[in-house]
């Protein structure tokens, strides 16, 4: 009974202590985040105690006219990214995950081989293809550029999703009578449905914060992490953390729906396999 | 697939052989836009780096008559003397990737065994928090390390109310790998996660039946299982962490050079493209091979079984 005794409560702080580890980890990952969110609230340049609290960086930095237009930009590149990385992206996913055909390990390590490569290495490819091809600066090769990151990305996510969805139905759909478009307008696609809406939505969230691709394609155009970037090596200002801070409210509510998401997907299939 | 579709598939394609007919069918049509896309965007500007590299320096159009190797001689040559500022870069950025990978390595795996097989609770919190600097910007990220670093910044500030004054922290060796350590952790994290959690509890308590002790479980199953999470988290984590810029901009504040630095150097300020093409070859050659033996050693079917 007493080595029970000790021992749970060896156990317990054996449990304890990997809870420390793991907590301290995730404070290390989220530090910066918090040091960002600390001096955006900040009332004066120089951070020291007492902490006086103001809002103030915030509405400088909703008001000031280069802000709106970096946020236009970042606008007009993420939106179209979004949207073509999502169908382009999925349509990858489907094909590699729903179909068997030669070369589909190629097609995979093909595929997914950009989502490996350093940024600043795709960038600076794509800026000199850009000048020579014509294609040269501004919003319109910065979407393209950061589709050939952010798609294989979405395919990744999209893969997932589908690899997890029951085969024998596609054949049971066959069996009744559906032809290629119904099948995948009416089984496959609502099936992946939860892969595509989290995979756009990382790809929303990446296409927003991406730095080194669009800071090569760019042009002038100044988008919302390049603004920072270039108030950043100037010389302080808190408006800088008080938009960083804006960016990382955005990217986390974004992800906590994801998230959710994924989860809600888990449901369902752990409900059905209950069945 | 099973042996009736493929049966069914063949007998498709002889009954209509019309290439259109293919092309517009599945899988066909879905991998057109992605690889368009790539053949584009992705494999072009991997061919500019290299034809570039054979330029003559200062060119900014591309001349097949002109090619020479000069510019990686005088890379070469730099590296293989060790003085001058390829000896030096050279030294630098792989003691910054070999200190991260090592970093990266002996942080996770506590932390990814933790939470494959002790967490149970708050678990979703943990990943959360895992998760998000990933796709929070890498320059905002780096510059919040600035902010709480910095003279009389978030660390200085509390440190100083409990009377404690330390020296400068900022544009050191150690901090540029303190950045790029944090931000090339979840790419060592993740990996050796999910091998550590594929592996299945009636496997634990097999072992434990059979009397292995806790050293044995982990030199006997733990370990070997989560080999190929390390081998992938390393590749990732050396790769990235070679073509790291940002972190050693802002947190080396322009003291210690990187081959990254050096490039982006010859490619804005100096309008060096071939010479900037030629340092970066070495870095595609290493990202290419090592993004094939990851993407060989990654199961997508089996990370997405594991996640239902």
């Amino acid at each position: 009974m007493s080595t029970d005794q000790s021992t749970s409560l060896a156990s317990r702080i054996g449990g304890g202590l990997w809870y420390g580890y793991v907590g301290l980890v995730a404070l290390f990952f989220m530090l910066p985040l918090f040091s960002l969110v600390i001096a955006s609230f900040y009332d004066g340049q120089i951070f020291s105690f007492p902490y006086e609290f103001t809002t103030d960086w915030y509405a400088k930095a909703l008001a000031s006219s280069s802000v709106q237009s970096a946020v236009l930009t970042t606008a007009k590149i993420t939106i179209p990214v979004t949207i073509l990385s999502t169908i382009i992206g999925t349509a990858g996913a489907l094909a590699y995950t729903r179909h068997e055909f030669a070369g589909q390990e190629l097609f995979k390590i093909f595929a997914l081989l950009p989502i490996f490569f350093p940024l600043i290495l795709l960038g600076l490819g794509m800026s000199m293809w850009s000048n020579l091809t014509g294609l040269g600066y501004g919003v319109l090769p910065a979407i393209i550029g950061e589709l050939v990151w952010i798609s294989p990305i979405v395919m990744f996510v999209v893969s997932i999703t589908a690899l997890s969805v029951d085969p024998n139905l596609e054949e049971a759909a066959r069996d009744l009578g559906a032809d290629t478009v119904t099948l995948y307008k009416d089984v496959i696609l609502p099936l992946v449905s939860d892969g595509i809406v989290s995979g756009a939505i990382f790809a929303f969230v990446l296409s927003w914060n991406n730095y080194y691709i669009v800071s090569y394609l760019k042009g002038s155009d100044i988008t919302v992490t390049t603004w920072i970037h270039g108030r950043m090596t100037q010389g302080f200002t808190p408006i800088v953390p008080a938009l960083a801070s804006m960016i990382f409210y955005l990217s986390l509510v974004l992800l906590v729906i994801a998230v959710i998401i994924e989860l809600r997907g888990e449901k369902i299939k752990a409900a059905l396999s209950r069945d | 697939m099973s042996t009736i579709e493929k049966l069914q598939h063949q007998l498709g394609s002889e009954r209509d052989e019309s290439i259109l007919r293919t092309l517009i069918s599945p899988p066909t049509v879905f991998m057109i836009p992605l690889t368009v896309l790539l053949a584009f965007m992705f494999i072009g500007p991997i061919l500019s780096i290299v034809l570039f590299s054979v330029m003559p320096g200062n060119n900014l159009t591309l001349n097949p008559a002109t090619w020479t190797l000069a510019n990686y001689a005088e890379i070469i040559g730099g590296v293989i003397d060790g003085t001058g500022v390829y000896g030096e870069v050279m030294s630098n950025t792989v003691l910054i990737s070999v200190a991260t990978t090592l970093a990266t390595l002996v942080f996770s795996y506590p932390a990814a065994y933790a939470l494959a097989r002790k967490i149970k609770r708050f678990k979703l919190l943990f990943l959360l928090s895992l998760i998000v600097p990933l796709f929070t910007s890498v320059n905002i990220r780096v510059f919040g390390w600035v902010l709480f670093l910095v003279k009389k910044g978030v660390l200085q500030s509390l440190l100083a109310q409990f009377g404690i004054t330390t020296p400068s922290l900022l544009y050191q060796e150690w901090t540029i790998i303190l950045g790029t350590t944090y931000v090339y952790m979840p790419f060592m994290l993740f990996p050796i996660y999910l091998s550590i959690g594929a592996i299945s509890d009636e496997t634990f308590e097999a072992a434990r039946d059979l009397g292995a002790s806790r050293y044995m479980l982990f030199r006997d199953i733990v370990l070997p299982m989560s080999k190929p999470g390390i081998i992938i988290g390393c590749l990732f984590v050396f790769v990235l962490s070679l073509g790291a810029e940002v972190e050693a901009q802002l947190l080396g504040g322009g003291s210690i050079y990187t081959a990254a630095n050096n490039i982006s150097y010859s490619f804005g300020y100096s309008q060096n493209w071939p010479l900037g093409s030629a340092q970066a070859v070495g870095l595609l050659i290493i990202t290419v091979i090592a993004g094939i033996v990851i993407l060989r050693t990654i199961d997508l079917r089996e990370i997405a079984s594991r996640g239902s």
